[in-house]
């Protein structure tokens, strides 16, 4: 009885987040396509500017490139901050641990903005030093998040695993993976939000993304531009993050 | 059959456990009981593996345990702890089907498996099944625990202090179920705990264990009666022995026919039972210390044949008369067991007959 009444609770509740999803996921696709509609409201709101609405490229061509260098960024990082996540919480890496995690932490240190500065001169203008930068300061959460989630699973739980037969590996993949899950996820959570974010200073190495119309405004003392990257850029960080949260919540087992 | 030879494990030095032999035969209960630090657990997790020997050998139905794969021996071998440890992202059916799913059994064997278990335990399959083990109480969850371990038929039940983390009257109840569990699959366990009270409810078999020796390996009463050193006399305690004693010995080992006529046996103790259509005892005639009337039986204080001796002795403390009524499971007087019974005068050749 207790128990179907919470089940109405949480479900009423997970409605309620789907509908502020809703709106907000038709905003941006809203907002993306159909900025445009917008040119009369900004250009009574800055009567000042000769061109209040940013047209150099299509918003829609900017959101997908923008969700392309996250996309890209946040798969090395999370592949790479997982495998180092796995390495050193097994017998073989363990001793390596302090030194994976100073190092993420350090790469956590650099603004991004002086990343970007270095990979310049390696990997030239535009999408790659972007992805570099992205790649290693969306790092850190990712290899923290793997090792504490890891380090959640109950010695009595491995006990019995191992006890009961299971194999490195078989333990692993069913109890340690599924139970330290909703821990990486958080992590994965933090690093694409903070890329979604640190992606608009890409453009100031000519990779394009939904920072151009922001730097742009910000060089031509546009704020119409500014106003318009800054608020895509925003939405998406909240919807993303909001679907996030939805996946962790898949991952919580009541303990 | 389970030989541990010359068992030794050796952490720095130091003989955690110290040139342990003993062989539990198939179908007993070991209970492996000492002070905190004697090596019990070791013991035990030496068995399947958990801890690597340092020295001697382990002979389980006839294979060495160290010659066998460590997965392929572990599936063989139940292994249930403290605290349960069971998978909390599981439900009740899977968790119980760990090893017959590592054992690559078709479905339809692992759910009527699953649920011949459950039905074992007392958990409704349609209520249990499909919950995790947060939904449990700690007794429901210690149930599953045991569950898991028993799936795929092992040849050897493990337990590791299962019952320490539940509360006083739960853990009774568990050591009821695990008993009768041992009676009806015949398995052969080796249960390691720190509770005498524990060890001579369950075991067939105790092994005494101080400072990683062993100290002394025999039947329950045995250890009672003739402890080894002072050390087991202490560790069994001797304020509640013969409390200790009655509760390994059953009413059906000391009852005699019930006395259906007064006669006059010892003084105080002459007595008659009054029985309705059915043989069922409804009115004791005399041997209460209240009054030596006519008074009702009560279901309160029957025994069954089954009962322990400890536990006919309360009764009769508790309701002061001195005889009880011994019943079969239609309620029919069979016996009834005494004083002279508790005192083990009816039967005195049967008293190492555990």
């Amino acid at each position: 009885m207790k128990g179907s009444t919470l089940g109405v609770g949480r479900l009423r509740a997970a409605s309620a987040g789907n509908g502020v999803l809703g709106v907000l996921v038709l905003l941006l696709i809203g907002l993306t396509l159909g900025m445009g509609q917008l040119e009369p409201l900004f250009r009574a709101l800055f009567p000042d500017l000769g061109t209040p609405l940013y047209s150099r490229d299509s918003f829609l061509n900017l959101m997908l490139a923008h969700i392309g260098l996250v996309l890209v960024s946040s798969l090395i990082s999370v592949t790479i901050g997982i495998a180092a996540g796995l390495f050193v919480t097994r017998p073989v890496g363990r001793e390596f641990e302090p030194m994976v995690s100073s190092l993420a932490a350090i790469g956590q240190t650099f603004p991004p903005a002086a990343v970007l500065a270095i990979a310049v001169p390696l990997a030239g203008f535009g999408f790659a030093p972007t992805i570099i930068a992205l790649s290693l300061y969306g790092l850190l959460p990712v290899i923290q998040n793997t090792i504490a989630g890891l380090g959640t699973v109950p010695q009595t739980t491995l006990e019995a695993a191992r006890g009961n037969g299971m194999s490195r590996w078989q333990i692993l993949r069913r109890v340690e993976l599924p139970l330290a899950m909703r821990v990486i996820i958080a992590g994965i959570r933090v690093s694409v939000i903070i890329n979604i974010g640190t992606a608009t200073i890409g453009s100031t190495v000519g990779a394009k993304s939904l920072g151009t119309p922001l730097i742009a405004g910000l060089v031509g003392n546009n704020l119409a531009y500014v106003i318009q990257g800054a608020l895509l850029v925003g939405l998406l960080a909240i919807v993303t993050d909001l679907l996030f949260e939805r996946l962790e919540r898949r991952y919580s087992f009541g303990g | 059959m389970i030989e541990l030879q010359g068992l030794t494990k050796t952490y720095a030095g130091k003989h955690v456990v110290d040139d342990v032999s003993l062989t539990l035969e198939t179908g007993e209960f070991g209970v492996l009981i000492g002070p905190s630090g004697c090596g019990k657990s070791t013991t035990l997790k030496m068995i399947n593996r958990l801890i690597p020997l340092s020295g001697g050998r382990i002979i389980l139905n006839g294979d060495d345990v160290n010659t066998l794969p460590t997965e392929q021996l572990r599936r063989r071998i139940g292994y249930a702890i403290q605290s349960t440890g069971l998978f909390p992202h599981w439900s009740v059916a899977q968790n119980i089907a760990t090893v017959p799913q590592l054992l690559k059994w078709p479905k339809s064997r692992i759910d009527d498996r699953v649920d011949e278990l459950m039905a074992m335990f007392h958990l409704d399959p349609s209520e249990f099944r499909h919950k995790y083990p947060h939904q449990l109480s700690g007794g429901q969850a210690q149930r599953v625990g045991v569950a898991r371990a028993l799936a795929a038929d092992p040849e050897v039940l493990l337990m590791d202090e299962p019952f320490g983390a539940v509360d006083p009257i739960t853990r009774e109840v568990l050591q009821a179920e695990m008993k009768r569990v041992h009676q009806q699959t015949g398995k052969t366990i080796v249960f390691v705990t720190h509770d005498m009270d524990e060890a001579l409810q369950l075991a067939t078999r105790i092994a005494l264990l101080n400072g990683g020796r062993l100290v002394q390996y025999d039947r329950p009463i045995e250890m009672m009666v003739t402890p080894a050193d002072d050390f087991v006399r202490e560790f069994i305690g001797q304020a509640d022995l013969g409390l200790k004693l009655l509760s390994r010995r059953w009413v059906h080992q000391y009852q005699r026919p019930p006395s259906l006529a007064h006669h006059a046996t010892l003084p105080g103790l002459d007595h008659c039972w009054q029985l309705d259509d059915a043989g069922r005892p409804v009115a004791l005639e005399g041997a209460r210390l209240d009054d030596g009337g006519v008074t009702p039986v009560k279901s309160e204080w029957t025994a069954t044949p089954d009962m322990s001796l400890k536990e006919a002795l309360s009764r009769m403390v508790w309701y002061r008369v001195m005889v009880l009524p011994v019943i079969d499971e239609a309620g029919k007087l069979i016996g009834e067991i005494g004083m002279q019974g508790v005192m083990g005068i009816q039967a005195e050749q049967r008293v190492h007959a555990s």
